[in-house]
C-alpha cells in the first residue's frame, strides 16, 4: 500500500466516519442510547485526528483535537449533550468535512471566511472546556499519575524514582514498516502535536553494514524525551498503526528505575551505550544513570528471584490502564473483523472492468448458442443452453455487486430536513419508505443532487407555515415522505409532502406572463405541472436562500433525463404534491427485445414491451396516412420506424406492431420483423452520436453485428413534437389562404 | 514522472518530424491521399456496417471492432462529394485521434476506396497547401507531398475527423429534418 492509496482510504474513511457521526448526533436528538453514541462519535473524531496526523495535516489535527477534548468531557459525564451542543457538534462535523475536502497536498486550503468560522467554533468549544476545568481543577491525567505513583511506592519502596517530569518513549520500528507504507517520520510528527519533543536520539545500532542493507527496510529506533499532558493511552495511540510492527515502551514521568532497566535490557544493544543515549535525551541525569547501573548489577548479583519479582511488579504497574486499553483494543479489533467479513471494499474500476468482461461473455455466449442451433446437434445445443443459463446467473450477480440500497442516500436528508425546517420555523417530519430498494451505484450517485433539490423545494414551497396549516385544519407537523419501489423494471422514487400543493392557475398565469405559454393555449393539469421544469421558472414570490430563484427544477429534469429517466408531478392544491422520478435499474446490461427494420437491428428494453401484434389489413384499412389502431377498444398511436428512420417506402410483407408502455405513455412501433428476447450489453455510441435523439446506445449481437438501442420515450416525444409543429404549420398555411 | 514520459514522447515525435515521416496512401475515386501513419491503428475489410438513422450522409454507420462500437466516416461524403461506392477493395482505416492531451482518445473508422502503400516523405518534399484549387477545404490539408513528381494530399486528420464538428453537423441534420 503506497501513500497515495492510503490517502484515498483516508478520504473515504473520513467521509464515512463523518456520516456516522452525523447519524449518531441526529439519533441523540431522538433520545437514542446516549453512551454508545457518544463513544462512537468520539471514536470517529479520534480516528480522523489520528489519520490526519499520519499525513501531516496539522490544521485538521488541531481542530479535531479541540472537538475530541469536548467529546471526552461529555464521555466522562462532565456535562450533558443538549441540543445546543449537538448543533455545535454538527457544525464542527461539517467543518471537518470541509477541511478534508480542501486538502491539497500536505496542507488544508481554507478561505478566510472558513477560518473565521473555525475560530468561532473553537472559541465556543473552548467555552465548554473551560467550564469543565473550572469546576474540577484536577484533570484526569493527574489522577492517573497519582495512583500510579501511589501504587508503585507502596509495592516497592527500594526502587529509585527518576526525577524526570517528562515521558520517555522508546520506539524501535520493525523492518517492514516502510514496506507497509508507513513513514516513521509521520508518527514523530504526529507525536509532536501532543506535546513537545524535548530531545530525540536516533538509535542506528540495527543498521547492518552497507552491503547487507536493504533500502526498503527500516532499521531505526528512537529514544524520545517527551513533554506532554497527554495520557499514556493517547501516546500509545500515536503508534497505533505500527503497534504490531514495532517495539514500543512508554514510561510515564517519574518512572521507576527498574523500568529503565527493563528497557535497557530489552533493547539488544550495548547497555552502556543505551544508558548514554538516555543521558543525552535528558531523561536521566548522570547520577541517576550511575545509580541505575549500580542497581542493575546488584539485581543481577541478587539472583533471579529479585529480577522476576521486579518483572511482576512492572506488570503490576502496567495494571489497570494498560490492561483496559489492551482489552478495549482487542474488542475493537474483533468488531473491525466482523465488519470486514460483511463487506469488502473494491475499487469501482475493477468492478466496472468485471462487468465489461461479463458483458463480452454474454455476447460471446449468445454467439455460441446461435451457432449451436445451426449445427442441429442435440447435445451441443443442450450444453450451450446450460452455459447461457449460467452466464445469465453470473451476469445477474455481477450486476448485483453494483446495486446499493437507497436507504443511505435517503438518510442523509434527515439532516437537511432538520436544518432547513428549523431555519424556516416549520415543524417537519421526514418519513422514509422503501429504504431497502436497490439500484445501481452510479445511478444513486447521480440522483442524490436532484433529490436534494426536490426535498428542499418540498420544505420551502411545499409545507405551509404552521399558522397556515392550522387554518387549513392540518396537523402542525408537516410531513415529507421519501419513497422508493420497483415497478416493471424501473425504480420509482417519490418525494411527497402534505403541503400546499401546486397552484395551477398561478403557474399558468406566470407562464403566460413569462411568455412560456401563449395566452390562448389551453393546457391539461399535467402539462401545467411540467411547466415548473422549464428553465427560469419560479412561482415563489420571495427568493429565499433555499430556493425560489427558478434555477434548479430544469437542472433536476436534465439530470434525470441524462440517466434515461423521467419525472412527473401529481399535485392537489392545498392537499399536497408528489414528485415521481422513474429511473432504469442499471446502466450496463438490459434484457432487450430485438426487432428488425430494413437491414438494421433495433433493441427495446424488454420491460417496456407490453405485447406484439400483427399489423394486418383490417387494422390499416381506410387509415391511410393516419397512425393509430384500435387495440381492443383502445386507441393506440403508432410510429412506423421504417418511415421515420430510413425514409424508404419499401414495406415488408408482414408488419408487426410492438406495443410499449413507459410510465403513462403507450404507443406502438411498426417494425418489419420480430426477433425476440436478447440479452443486451449497452455500449455507448461515443461522442459522435451523443446528440442523436431516439437512440440511447448500441449493442453487439452474437453474429458480431451492431444493433441500436431505441430510447422509446424520447422517440415518442420527438414524434409528438414534430407532429405538433407540422400541425401548427398546416394551420398557419390554411389560415393564410 | 508523467512529465518525463510526455517530454520523451514529444522528443520522439519531433525526431520523426525532423527526419522523414511515413504516410499511408489511399485512393478516393482516382485521387490519392495520405494520412500520417502514427495515428493509424489498423486497416480492416469493409463489412457489417450498421447504419445509424438520422445521420448525415458522411456517417456510414457503426462497426464492431472486437467489442468496441466504432463509427465509420465516408471520406468522400465528408469532402462534399458523392458517397463512395463499396467495391472489392474498399477498406476501413481505423484511426485513433486525441484532440488535446486532456481529452480521451477517439477511435474512428474511415471508409476509403482502396489502400495503396506506406510511403516515407521527407519534410523537404512537403509543400504548403494551396489556398484554393484542391476542391477541398484548405484546413483539411496539412500539406502536399511530392511523390514521383506527383502531388499527394496529406490530410489533417484532427480537422477532418473533428468530433466536435462532426457531432454539430449530425445535430444540424436533425434540425433540418424537423423543419
Amino acid at each position: 500500500m503506497n501513500m497515495e492509496q492510503a490517502f484515498q482510504t483516508f478520504l473515504a474513511e473520513s467521509a464515512e466516519l463523518l456520516q456516522d457521526m452525523e447519524d449518531k448526533l441526529l439519533g441523540l436528538e431522538n433520545c437514542e442510547d446516549a453512551t454508545e453514541s457518544v463513544n462512537s462519535i468520539f471514536r470517529a473524531v479520534h480516528t480522523i485526528k489520528g489519520s490526519a496526523g499520519l499525513f501531516g495535516l496539522d490544521d485538521i489535527v488541531a481542530f479535531t483535537h479541540v472537538v475530541e477534548s469536548v467529546l471526552d468531557d461529555v464521555r466522562s459525564g462532565s456535562f450533558v449533550l443538549d441540543e445546543q451542543l449537538i448543533n455545535l457538534l454538527l457544525q464542527c462535523k461539517d467543518y471537518i468535512g470541509k477541511m478534508v475536502d480542501s486538502i491539497e497536498g500536505e496542507s488544508v486550503l481554507m478561505t478566510a471566511e472558513d477560518l473565521q468560522l473555525q475560530q468561532a467554533l473553537t472559541n465556543t468549544l473552548s467555552g465548554y472546556l473551560n467550564k469543565v476545568h473550572s469546576t474540577s481543577p484536577a484533570t484526569m491525567l493527574v489522577g492517573i499519575n497519582e495512583t500510579d505513583d501511589y501504587q508503585s511506592v507502596s509495592v516497592i519502596e527500594s526502587d529509585i524514582t527518576i526525577a524526570n517530569e517528562n515521558w520517555h518513549i522508546s520506539v524501535y520500528f520493525g523492518v517492514d514498516v516502510l514496506r507497509s507504507g508507513m513513514d516513521p517520520l509521520s508518527f514523530l510528527r504526529y507525536l509532536a502535536t501532543l506535546g513537545t519533543i524535548v530531545h530525540i536520539e536516533t538509535v542506528t545500532d540495527g543498521m547492518p553494514s552497507p552491503e547487507d542493507m536493504d533500502a526498503e527496510s527500516c532499521y531505526l529506533g528512537y529514544e524520545i524525551n517527551f513533554h506532554s499532558n497527554a495520557t499514556k493511552n493517547q501516546i500509545e495511540d500515536v503508534f497505533e498503526f505500527v503497534r504490531d510492527d514495532c517495539q514500543l515502551k512508554i514510561l510515564p514521568p517519574y518512572a521507576k528505575a527498574s523500568e529503565f532497566i527493563a528497557i535497557i535490557e530489552s533493547i539488544q544493544t550495548d547497555e552502556l551505550k543505551l544508558g548514554e543515549i538516555l543521558l543525552r535525551c535528558g531523561t536521566l541525569t548522570q547520577r541517576e544513570l550511575d545509580d541505575l547501573l549500580h542497581l542493575q548489577t546488584s539485581v543481577k548479583q541478587g539472583g533471579t528471584h529479585r529480577l522476576i519479582g521486579e518483572i511482576v511488579v512492572a506488570d503490576g504497574l502496567a495494571s489497570s490502564e494498560v490492561v483496559t486499553a489492551a482489552l478495549h483494543k482487542q474488542a475493537q479489533g474483533k468488531k473491525a473483523k466482523e465488519k470486514q467479513a460483511q463487506t469488502v471494499r473494491v475499487d469501482a474500476e475493477k468492478l466496472d472492468h468485471l462487468i465489461n468482461l461479463i458483458g463480452e461473455l454474454v455476447i460471446a455466449g449468445a454467439g455460441v448458442e446461435s451457432e449451436a442451433h445451426l449445427t442441429g446437434i442435440g447435445s451441443l445445443k443442450e450444453s450451450a443452453q446450460t452455459m447461457t443459463r449460467l452466464v445469465e446467473e453470473v451476469r445477474e450477480s455481477a450486476l448485483h455487486l453494483r446495486m446499493v440500497q437507497i436507504g443511505e442516500t435517503f438518510n442523509r436528508f434527515q439532516r437537511v430536513v432538520r436544518d432547513v425546517s428549523k431555519e424556516l420555523g416549520k415543524d417537519i417530519d421526514l418519513q422514509i419508505n422503501g429504504a431497502e430498494t436497490e439500484l445501481d451505484k452510479t445511478v444513486i450517485e447521480k440522483i442524490s443532487d436532484p433529490l436534494m433539490h426536490l426535498v428542499r423545494n418540498s420544505i420551502d414551497h411545499g409545507i405551509e407555515s404552521p399558522a397556515l396549516r392550522a387554518e387549513r385544519h392540518k396537523p402542525v407537523t408537516g410531513n415529507v415522505t421519501l419513497n422508493a419501489y420497483h415497478e416493471s423494471g424501473t425504480i420509482v422514487i417519490e418525494v411527497s409532502d402534505d403541503g400546499g400543493g401546486l397552484n395551477k392557475d398561478k403557474i399558468l398565469q406566470k407562464a403566460r406572463a413569462n411568455g412560456l405559454v401563449s395566452p390562448d393555449t389551453e393546457l391539461s393539469a399535467h402539462e401545467i405541472y411540467q411547466l415548473i421544469f422549464e428553465a427560469g421558472f419560479s412561482t415563489a414570490d420571495a427568493v429565499s436562500n433555499i430556493s425560489g430563484r427558478g434555477v434548479g427544477m430544469d437542472v433536476v429534469r436534465r439530470n434525470i433525463e441524462a440517466l434515461r429517466g423521467t419525472v412527473e408531478i401529481d399535485s392537489e392544491y392545498t392537499v399536497g404534491t408528489t414528485i415521481r422520478i422513474r429511473l432504469p435499474l442499471t446502466l450496463a446490461i438490459i434484457d432487450g427485445f430485438m426487432m428488425k427494420v430494413g437491414d438494421v437491428f433495433y433493441v427495446l428494453p424488454l420491460d417496456i414491451v407490453e405485447e406484439c401484434i400483427e399489423l394486418n389489413a383490417c387494422h390499416s384499412e381506410g387509415q391511410e396516412g393516419r397512425h393509430y389502431i384500435n387495440l381492443r377498444g383502445e386507441v393506440l398511436p403508432f410510429i412506423r420506424l421504417g418511415d421515420y428512420f430510413c425514409k424508404s417506402q419499401r414495406k415488408a410483407k408482414r408488419e408487426n406492431i410492438v406495443v410499449i408502455k413507459y410510465g403513462n405513455l403507450k404507443a406502438g412501433f411498426v417494425v418489419d420483423e420480430l426477433m425476440g428476447e436478447f440479452q443486451t450489453v449497452i455500449k455507448p455510441l461515443g461522442p459522435l452520436f451523443e446528440r442523436v435523439p431516439g437512440i440511447s446506445g448500441s449493442t453487439i449481437l452474437g453474429s458480431g453485428e451492431v444493433a441500436l438501442i431505441l430510447d422509446a420515450a424520447s422517440l415518442i416525444h420527438l414524434v409528438m413534437q414534430r407532429d405538433g409543429k407540422a400541425m401548427s404549420v398546416a394551420a398557419q398555411q390554411s389560415a393564410l389562404h | 514522472m508523467t512529465n518525463l514520459v510526455k517530454a520523451e514522447r514529444a522528443l520522439t515525435t519531433q525526431k520523426v518530424r525532423e527526419e522523414e515521416s511515413q504516410y499511408l496512401t489511399f485512393l478516393l475515386g482516382k485521387e490519392m491521399f495520405a494520412i500520417g501513419i502514427l495515428s493509424i491503428k489498423e486497416i480492416i475489410e469493409y463489412g457489417q456496417v450498421t447504419s445509424v438513422p438520422m445521420m448525415p450522409s458522411f456517417v456510414r454507420g457503426v462497426i464492431n471492432l472486437r467489442g468496441q462500437v466504432v463509427p465509420v466516416i465516408d471520406l468522400q461524403a465528408r469532402f462534399g462529394r458523392p458517397s463512395s461506392l463499396v467495391g472489392k477493395r474498399s477498406c476501413v482505416v481505423i484511426i485513433e485521434i486525441r484532440l488535446s492531451p486532456e481529452q480521451e482518445q477517439h477511435v474512428i473508422g474511415v471508409l476509403v476506396d482502396s489502400v495503396s502503400e506506406v510511403l516515407a516523405i521527407a519534410p523537404a518534399q512537403i509543400e504548403k497547401a494551396p489556398q484554393f484549387g484542391a476542391k477541398l477545404r484548405p484546413d483539411f490539408i496539412s500539406g502536399m507531398g511530392k511523390v514521383d513528381d506527383k502531388f499527394v494530399i496529406i490530410l489533417n486528420v484532427e480537422k477532418v475527423l473533428s468530433v466536435d464538428e462532426l457531432s454539430a453537423l449530425t445535430e444540424r441534420v436533425e434540425d433540418s429534418r424537423q423543419d
